[in-house]
């Protein structure tokens, strides 16, 4: 469970300080399927950052399983970030030069898992991200959406109890985005808190609650109940 | 992550991006080749001139006489005292002197059959054969009563007897002419002189000094050096042997005295090493210059790299790694670099050793200190882009366009 209270963040110094979040209070169970919605500029990413201790809040407190981590330090967000989150872009970002394999498994470098075990769990994701027949390929070599699997592979392999994706269908076309969607769906079955930034409705429909955005407060919060 | 998944992540993106890489290290390589190269020659010619100067005559030292003018004179004509078998014996009984040598010298020109050739010819009595360590190959050395009764006898070395006789010929007993005047071969010996100071075309020989005396009209001795039993105290033993010949002459208007060599050999190595060291230095700007082109590429890399680096710490990487990977980029550049320098010096100081008279001598101390200095060029030149690249918010990295 995380549970934030106040969350404000304001960029820049002085006068040229840009405030983005105003005091955000939100609470996300565990298992829950979440879709932060809003126009662009609103915060949304920036509250998904401070979701994923990718940025730091201005102010206000963020508890994770009860326990305090809005001023933890730079080593402890990186472990958070390593093994408790995993992250999925719309820009998919991969290692160029690495194979799908490698960049699936590469969390687990900075975890110190043995290489053995590295390439196994890799494949066994890649497997069932549906991508068994394309584990040595390049990056360059893969679609948007089959770039993006290797991306949801990857934000799996440490095992987290979150997921968080930053407009994850924002570069791929509308069937594509469907089966990326449906993936998601089915994780979060499996029990996987997803907690995905849109600003498409069609997107945020596969969610069970909605939240919406606007100039840095959430104006909405809405249980989808199907 | 351990160090050796830093390693092989630091190795592939050298490998990753290689003309950049080689060039990189091109300036470490030519820098830590170009020091070891220069250090590598200066001790070889250090050695090489303290073995020329000084290896024949390791336990040798020379006297010498030196004339002291009385007060008011100008003193340019003056003659040099007679010494006598009596002197040398007098010597040979100094504390600490193992052997005396006395010689003189002559030149002469050697006709036998068609072949002739001018020849030095070095006047000695017979310890000159243990003392300098002559190794007679064929016939005999020369025995006391050779000097006493003037025997007009000598010995050639084996340069003189391969230019003179066939292989075959037997030269001992044969009578040659030298400066007109005939004379006995009774030995040949091998020359103890370094390659470079005998007299390759027609070689050189050996006679009594007595006989030289009576025929080319020099002084006896010309040239006097003690030997001493330990080498170590050879300064002291030739003051010594100088002071008490001095004495026994009872000199007033000059006195016998040595060349402290040690002090030379001091100087002169002082002076190679300063040179060595002054040359050292200025391929050691070549290096430091190096040093500056791996900072900037890393730091290139590092601003080429930010989204590698923002995912990077997305994914788990703390600062530390991040600080550590490229770091051990940097170290490895350079100290890779530093590997193929030593390699190209060692290729060079063969090539040196091979094509000049200096054997370039490269010692494992300074193949050390090579790989060392450059693999601490890595990490100075490393940090300022490492920090940069560590200190790199995760969503700004990612962010970079």
């Amino acid at each position: 469970m995380m549970k934030l209270s106040d969350i404000t963040k304001v960029y820049g110094k002085g006068s040229l300080e840009v405030p983005v979040l105003h005091g955000i209070d939100l609470t996300i169970e565990d298992g829950e399927f979440v879709a932060i919605m809003g126009p662009s500029g609103s915060g949304k990413s920036t509250l998904m950052n401070i979701i994923g201790f990718l940025d730091y809040p201005s102010s206000g407190t963020y508890e994770l399983n009860g326990e305090q981590i809005a001023s933890a330090k730079e080593s402890i967000l990186a472990r958070l970030r390593n093994e408790h989150v995993g992250f999925v872009f719309q820009q998919f970002f991969m290692f160029p030069r690495d194979n799908a394999i490698k960049n699936v498994a590469s969390p687990l470098v900075y975890s110190g898992v043995s290489k053995r075990e590295r390439t196994a769990r890799a494949k066994d994701l890649l497997e069932k991200v549906g991508l068994g027949d394309r584990m040595k390929h390049l990056p360059n070599q893969l679609s948007g959406g089959q770039k993006q699997r290797v991306a949801i592979a990857r934000a799996l392999v440490n095992n987290p109890t979150i997921l968080l994706a930053d407009e994850p269908t924002g570069a791929l076309d509308s069937k594509t985005s469907e089966q990326i969607m449906k993936l998601f769906t089915q994780l979060n079955e499996e029990g996987k808190t997803v907690i995905i930034v849109t600003h498409e409705e069609e997107i945020a429909a596969y969610a069970k609650r909605i939240i919406t955005i606007k100039d840095g407060l959430i104006t909405e919060d809405r249980r989808v109940t199907s | 992550m351990n160090i050796w998944e830093s390693f092989k992540i630091a190795l592939s993106s050298i490998w990753n991006h290689k003309i950049r890489s080689i060039l990189t290290m091109l300036g470490i390589i030519i820098g830590v080749a170009a020091v070891i190269i220069i250090v590598a020659i200066g001790q070889g010619t250090k050695k090489q001139m303290t073995d020329e100067l000084f290896a024949t005559d390791k336990n040798a030292i020379q006297i010498y006489y030196e004339y002291i003018p009385p007060e008011g004179e100008e003193g340019m004509f003056w003659e040099e005292p007679e010494l006598t078998s009596e002197d040398i014996q007098t010597l040979s009984e100094v504390p600490g002197v193992k052997a005396v040598l006395a010689t003189n010298q002559g030149w002469g020109m050697m006709v036998h059959d068609e072949e002739q050739g001018e020849m030095q010819i070095t006047g000695v009595g017979p310890e000159f054969f243990s003392a300098r360590d002559i190794k007679v190959v064929e016939g005999r050395a020369l025995y006391a009563a050779d000097n006493d009764g003037l025997n007009r006898v000598l010995l050639i070395d084996t340069i003189a007897r391969e230019k003179f006789f066939k292989e075959t010929e037997n030269p001992i007993g044969e009578i040659i002419d030298l400066n007109d005047n005939p004379y006995k071969i009774v030995g040949v010996y091998e020359s103890p002189l370094p390659e470079q100071f005998r007299n390759m075309e027609s070689g050189e020989m050996i006679m009594p000094r007595s006989v030289i005396s009576m025929m080319f009209g020099n002084r006896e001795i010309e040239q006097l050096s003690v030997i001493a039993s330990d080498p170590e105290s050879i300064s002291e033993t030739g003051r010594l042997a100088a002071e008490t010949l001095t004495a026994e002459k009872g000199l007033e208007n000059g006195k016998y005295s040595t060349n402290d060599f040690e002090d030379y050999e001091r100087e002169l190595n002082t002076m190679i090493s300063l040179l060595t060291l002054l040359i050292g230095s200025i391929a050691g700007i070549s290096l430091l210059v190096g040093g500056i082109g791996v900072m900037n590429i890393m730091l290139v890399s590092v601003t080429e790299r930010t989204r590698e680096i923002g995912l990077r710490k997305a994914i788990g990487a703390t600062r530390r790694k991040i600080l550590l990977q490229f770091l051990i980029e940097s170290i490895t550049l350079t100290s890779l670099g530093g590997m193929i320098g030593i390699g190209l010096a060692v290729i060079g100081s063969i090539i040196v050793s091979k094509f000049s008279p200096i054997t370039a001598t490269i010692s494992p101390l300074i193949v050390l200190i090579g790989v060392s200095f450059s693999a601490f060029i890595g990490i100075i030149f490393g940090l300022l882009p490492a920090n940069k690249a560590s200190k790199l918010s995760p969503i700004d990295a990612l962010r970079y366009e």
